[in-house]
């Protein structure tokens, strides 16, 4: 179909405005943007008031397809049909958003709320409770005393026993990958995607069969250390391989045009080098196992008294102490329990930061 | 002034040196622990497996049942297998779009400023403890969490997978799922995230200068640029979710039934909740051998499904974290 053009109708189009749709919507338009966006907001206040709904239920069956039908028509009305489709991805979107805020404020302000109850006493802050451990404490002993030292010493000690264990085994895994680069390296890089897979539970059924079964050793922070290590293992070495890939080749032709030999290379030049990049690694790992629990429940069962002796005896640490305070039918317990889980989390939350601080100084500096 | 001449053959010089080959050998062997880690836990858990199997048959695979204490040993994990896959595609159900429109959000629509808060917030919900999350689900999501169920039972009750006939709706596979699904939205997001953000500039360009509204520019560029990565991710997050053993403790009720498709309906099974449960009173070595096998069977089925999903992502390109 051909279009024949007469000079009228081009200087129709030339005195038309073009259509700017970052400008201001006229009245009519406005009018209807803001019926869209109050009118479901109405109907779900009314309802919440008038009827025993639950809110996240009336927010699901109710706000929403309202909300979808309302910004669908206003998007017809100022975008045509194609905006129908939009307004449903944009109001979705929103709603997942929030979605996920509300979880997340919901987990961290419980945590605040109940753990508080725990650390915050009528005698002020309880600093009991971080240093003291349980002896002598049963369920319905009051919160003044005992409290989760023995399980913060516990946790270190066995992290500490898994980051020996798998930060050199796993940085040298990434060594073997950007710097050694030997024949096999997509296989390994294959094997330690693998075993980022295993799941907790399996690394510890693996350390209880070899080793406490077998009767190596005995259940303690020895045993949960290496199954932490694990789960370790693969979050260091492939952050790790990441970081080393990022420093230059000129420092590595550099220093051998210099006269070292590969060893060197790697030890004295692309470590120093990559240093923040690999505590940012070892961070990373600590922070992915510092709440596992499934494998400490099977490797070093739980302790009530402060163990130092991490080969011979059963040990605690903050998660098994949750998990078993949580299944007491004591309300003392459960607060215990969650003045544990606030440690836990800030302890997470301090590492997730000192990460992305590391984190942000690196990208920086390799721009 | 005479130069004494250095000469040295670069190429053998570089690992003929005595220390050089020390540390290439010993960095060589250590790259290979994970290879060891992988065929120890296949060979010991596996020798568990082969003898549950000699001993229970295939009724072990096939069967749900749990009995170990009398005179004839009756084991059989088939409703935990079960279970675990019924709550891994509730999560899933829940997760997929939650996650694809999050990223779409944080990638397409959020002002720059809002995007990183956001993709901070998804980072931080990954690293909640699953022990913590198990808590909080415990406490703060199930009392509301049964009167949701119970409302669906009441509208929507005519519809298989909504009945529920014991009128108790605590510990059911919807709210293990939907914690589940708490846990996947984390990682599906930060991979789709990704995946979407390297859509070429170009393309979206072209396409909006073609007239392509938000939806057409997803469903016709971005979303088939990013497809194999997006399924990655979702693998990636299943194979969690298959894994995933302390905050199903707190939420489901186990037992050795199958729960085939009431997910409104108390009670449900999970390999890994199998294992946690029942080992704090294992009756003795038979029954650990039990637990071990099933641990092997939970083993494989997470490997499978890594594999899968880092093969995938790999394919399309995307550097590995």
């Amino acid at each position: 179909m051909t279009q024949v053009l007469d000079r009228e109708r081009i200087a129709e189009w030339s005195t038309q405005e073009p259509q700017r749709p970052w400008t201001k919507k006229p009245v009519h338009l406005q009018v209807w943007i803001a019926l869209a966006a109050l009118l479901p907001a109405v109907v779900v206040a009314l309802m919440f008031t008038y009827t025993d709904l639950p809110g996240p239920v009336l927010m699901v069956v109710v706000y929403l397809p309202l909300q979808l039908v309302a910004s669908g028509f206003a998007a017809l009305a100022t975008k045509g049909r194609q905006g129908v489709a939009d307004s449903v991805i944009i109001v979705n979107a929103i709603g997942a958003t929030l979605f996920s805020f509300i979880i997340l404020f919901s987990v961290l302000g419980s945590l605040i709320v109940r753990g508080f109850e725990a650390l915050w006493g009528e005698d002020g802050f309880r600093s009991s409770f971080l240093v003291q451990n349980n002896v002598y404490i049963n369920p319905s002993t009051p919160l003044e005393y005992g409290g989760l030292g023995h399980a913060v010493l516990g946790t270190l000690i066995i992290v500490a026993i898994a980051s020996l264990i798998a930060v050199p085994i796993g940085i040298a895994t990434a060594i073997y990958i950007t710097e050694v680069r030997g024949r096999a390296v997509p296989y390994v890089r294959f094997f330690v995607q693998a075993m980022s897979g295993v799941p907790s539970i399996v690394a510890g059924l693996f350390i209880l069969t070899v080793l406490i079964v077998s009767g190596a050793i005995g259940q303690s922070a020895f045993a949960g250390g290496l199954a932490y290590a694990i789960l370790m293992l693969p979050t260091v070495a492939r952050t790790a391989e990441e970081v080393l890939r990022l420093i230059p080749e000129d420092l590595r032709t550099g220093a051998l045009a210099l006269g070292s030999t590969r060893a060197r290379v790697v030890l004295r030049v692309v470590i120093p080098a990559a240093k923040t990049g690999i505590i940012t690694a070892i961070i990373l790992g600590v922070a992915r196992v510092i709440g596992e629990t499934a494998p400490l429940l099977l490797t070093s069962l739980k302790s009530d008294q402060t163990v130092l002796n991490p080969f011979s005896d059963p040990i605690a640490a903050l998660p098994t102490y949750i998990f078993d305070n949580v299944a007491l039918p004591y309300p003392g317990a459960v607060t215990r329990a969650w003045g544990a889980a606030l440690v836990l989390m800030v302890i997470v939350l301090i590492l997730f930061t000192i990460a992305r601080i590391l984190g942000r100084d690196r990208l920086n500096k390799s721009r | 002034m005479p130069r004494t001449e250095v000469r040295r053959d670069l190429k053998s010089a570089a690992t003929s040196h005595k220390g050089d080959r020390i540390f290439n050998r010993s960095i060589t062997t250590a790259a290979f622990t994970a290879l060891v880690v992988l065929a120890g836990i296949a060979i010991f858990l596996g020798f568990s497996a082969i003898e549950a199997l000699r001993t229970q048959g295939l009724d072990f695979l096939f069967t749900t049942e749990w009995s170990v204490e009398q005179e004839d040993p009756k084991a059989g994990i088939w409703g935990m297998l079960y279970g675990s896959v019924l709550l891994s595609v509730i999560g899933l159900v829940i997760a997929i779009p939650a996650s694809l429109l999050l990223s779409v959000f944080i990638v397409f629509l959020a002002p720059r400023r809002l995007a990183k808060v956001m993709t901070n917030v998804i980072d931080l919900m990954a690293a909640i403890p699953s022990v913590i999350l198990g808590l909080w689900a415990f406490y703060l999501l199930n009392p509301p969490a049964e009167e949701w169920q119970f409302l669906l039972n009441k509208y929507l009750g005519w519809i298989p997978i909504f009945q529920n006939e014991s009128g108790n709706f605590n510990g059911t596979p919807f709210i293990a799922g939907f914690v589940l699904a708490i846990m996947m939205i984390p990682i599906i997001t930060s991979v789709s995230r990704e995946v979407l953000g390297r859509t070429p500039p170009d393309l979206i360009n072209a396409a909006e200068a073609l007239g392509c509204s938000l939806w057409t520019m997803l469903r016709y560029v971005a979303l088939p640029y990013g497809r194999g990565g997006i399924v990655g991710g979702i693998m990636l997050g299943l194979g969690r979710a298959l894994g995933e053993t302390i905050a199903i403790f707190f939420v489901l009720k186990l037992i050795f039934e199958t729960n085939w498709y009431n997910i409104i309906e108390s009670g449900g099974g999970s390999v890994a909740t199998l294992i946690v449960a029942t080992f704090g009173e294992v009756s003795g070595p038979y029954e650990l051998n039990l637990l071990l096998a099933a641990g092997f069977f939970l083993f494989v089925g997470t490997l499978i499904v890594n594999v899968i999903a880092n093969l995938i992502v790999q394919r399309t390109g995307r550097m590995q974290r």
